[in-house]
């Protein structure tokens, strides 16, 4: 059996602390194993050992909002799963920019938190429904060209179908309900401030199929270091 | 609304007290020209320098103009209207001085005209500033009289002046006050008849308003009532309490519709949902991207679909509402267990539903081409 992922969760309300762990404890598969709670970043910097596969971050600590330290804590190595009271898209297109995995609202928590975490430990996109939302509604001049089946599919996601039945209404199987949808992901991924996550992220997504290198040329040339400046990139 | 009462209060206040304004302009200007004019013209032979006194004259009736454009635009600044004080002051005084000393009361012509342009200046400034300023005039010939020699004549003739012409300076400023009070009284009472007559406008179409309602309600709401109350329909029948869940929640919408609230859809669809949530069904509402206007009549086909799937909702009901090209797309995903007839889509919306093992999609879109 494969090693369970390690997570750190960084929280400052000792409830929703214990509910996190309670979603971890009851997943069927034991396939995560939290090594470290703190209640802000100072803990995480000060923990001994090896870090943690993914972080869990709560983005509104002790009444701040940490959006700008995501980018510290991806370069250091940690995958980043926002997890938040906040649903306001302008928030979650942010957290994403600066390298998050995925974002899960509080609501969203029970049904989306373990399957985040063990996506982001893959490298693999996750589009929560509150990530859909923030998608669709993004306007701004630098948003990548979604094709208008990714859009139907984050759009159907949205509303609160499962992706069986985004599937049906959109007559193709679920497995391309996924793919358009985890392409929509990349495709933003490749857009932006430059992050080593973002790069894992697209690196694995071609590796997967999901998107071709092609279809991201026009946004960011792939073919740089992860710690090179993003010639020609919108956005930047 | 706030400026269709207001603007009338202060349009009429204002040009009250522009007329009262240019009276005493015209008084200003008058004595100037005919009274301190003549005066002076009548005792050229009399002064030591009729030249140096003309020009002072001219210098005041430069004053005099440049006073009425500042009043007539506006309430003259601390600044401006001091300037123009302290210059026509030192005017009068200058006049005064070289006046031969035995006859410079008999032949003064410039206090008068100073104070005058005092008033004007300071008209619509604190009363104090007025006194002061009339204090001082009258303080400055009093010295030049002193200087010259006083006595129980030269004394008297000087008050007999002051009494005359401040006096009547006063007075003046003082009655243009008391009509400035009496135009913004008058001003007031147009205001709170404007206003009342807008109160009936406003009552007269929420009256129409409530008749709407009162109407739509004769159709739906009224026969359910009268059967329940007849007997006829059985409340323990869940036909019957569907159809009272679905009249319950239209009543809701319906005061949702007269309220004014930007959002006017997610406001009625909130509405739609209350009657559903007090039967325990978990609704939430979410919302992506700038959503357009939409249309009374689409709305209303909208909210009446959701009505339906509510009441149909076992125990829980997403609606989402998005911006889409041209329009808006709103959802409604929630277990209703079974297709939900719903009502007849039109005025641009239309509407489809897909049910997949329990649950039921359903989307109205409107469009607005």
């Amino acid at each position: 059996m494969e090693q369970p992922v390690t997570v750190a969760i960084i929280e400052d309300h000792p409830v929703v602390t214990e509910g996190v762990e309670s979603w971890i404890r009851s997943d069927p598969g034991q396939r995560v194993r939290q090594v470290l709670t703190a209640r802000d970043l100072t803990g995480l910097s000060a923990a001994p050992g090896p870090p943690a596969d993914v972080v869990i971050l709560d983005l509104e600590l002790s009444g701040e909002l940490v959006t700008t330290r995501i980018p510290g804590l991806v370069a250091a190595g940690y995958r980043v799963v926002a997890f938040s009271g906040h649903t306001d898209p302008a928030i979650v297109m942010e957290t994403l920019d600066n390298g998050a995995h995925a974002y899960v609202s509080k609501e969203e928590g029970r049904e989306h938190l373990v399957e985040a975490v063990l996506a982001a430990a893959d490298d693999r996109p996750y589009v929560t429904r509150s990530q859909a939302r923030a998608m669709l509604a993004d306007q701004r001049p630098a948003r990548p060209a979604l094709s208008e089946q990714e859009r139907q599919a984050l759009l159907l996601w949205f509303q609160g179908m499962s992706k069986a039945s985004v599937g049906r209404r959109m007559a193709i199987s679920e497995n391309t309900v996924r793919q358009y949808i985890s392409r929509a992901r990349a495709k933003y991924a490749a857009t932006g401030r430059p992050a080593p996550s973002k790069d894992a992220l697209l690196t694995r997504a071609i590796e997967d199929g999901v998107i071709k290198p092609a279809e991201i040329m026009p946004y960011r040339s792939f073919a740089r270091t992860s710690a090179g400046p993003s010639l020609g990139a919108p956005g930047q | 609304m706030t400026a269709v009462t207001v603007q009338p209060t202060a349009m009429m206040s204002g040009r009250y007290q522009r007329a009262f304004t240019i009276a005493v302009l015209f008084l200003v200007a008058g004595w100037h020209l005919a009274g301190a004019g003549g005066q002076l013209l009548n005792n050229r032979s009399a002064y030591s320098s009729f030249a140096l006194q003309g020009v002072l004259w001219l210098v005041m009736s430069l004053a005099i103009a440049i006073g009425a454009v500042l009043v007539l635009r506006g309430t003259p600044s601390w600044r401006q209207a001091w300037a123009l004080a302290v210059i026509v002051l030192a005017c009068s005084t200058a006049a005064a001085a070289a006046s031969p000393a035995s006859q410079m009361l008999a032949l003064e012509w410039a206090w008068g005209s100073a104070g005058w342009i005092g008033v004007l200046v300071l008209l619509r400034r604190r009363f104090s500033e007025l006194a002061w300023f009339l204090a001082a005039a009258a303080l400055a010939i009093l010295s030049v009289q002193a200087y010259d020699g006083l006595n129980r004549t030269s004394l008297a003739a000087f008050l007999a002046l002051l009494a005359w012409s401040t006096g009547a300076q006063v007075a003046v400023a003082a009655g243009v006050r008391a009509l400035d009070v009496a135009a913004g009284k008058a001003a007031a009472a147009a205001r709170s008849e404007h206003a009342a007559r807008q109160r009936a406008a406003t009552a007269q179409i929420v009256a129409a308003g409530r008749q709407a309602r009162w109407l739509t309600l004769q159709e739906s709401a009224v026969p359910l009532i009268a059967e329940l109350a007849a007997g006829t329909a059985d409340p323990g029948d869940p036909q019957v309490r569907i159809r009272c869940a679905v009249q319950a929640a239209r009543l809701r919408r319906l005061m949702a519709e007269g309220d004014e609230v930007p959002g006017s859809l997610v406001h009625e669809l909130h509405a739609s949902a209350d009657v559903a949530e007090r039967r325990g069904v978990t609704v939430e509402i979410e919302t992506a991207g700038a959503l357009p206007q939409v249309p009374g009549p689409a709305r209303r086909v909208i909210t009446d679909a959701a009505i339906a799937i509510l009441t149909a909702a076992r125990s829980q009901a997403r609606i989402t509402l998005a911006a889409v090209a041209a329009g808006i797309a709103v959802s409604f995903v929630t277990d209703t267990g079974a297709v939900v007839s719903l009502p007849a889509a039109g005025h641009g919306v239309a509407i489809e539903q897909q049910h997949d093992g329990g649950m039921l999609w359903a989307e109205a879109r409107w469009n607005s081409q």
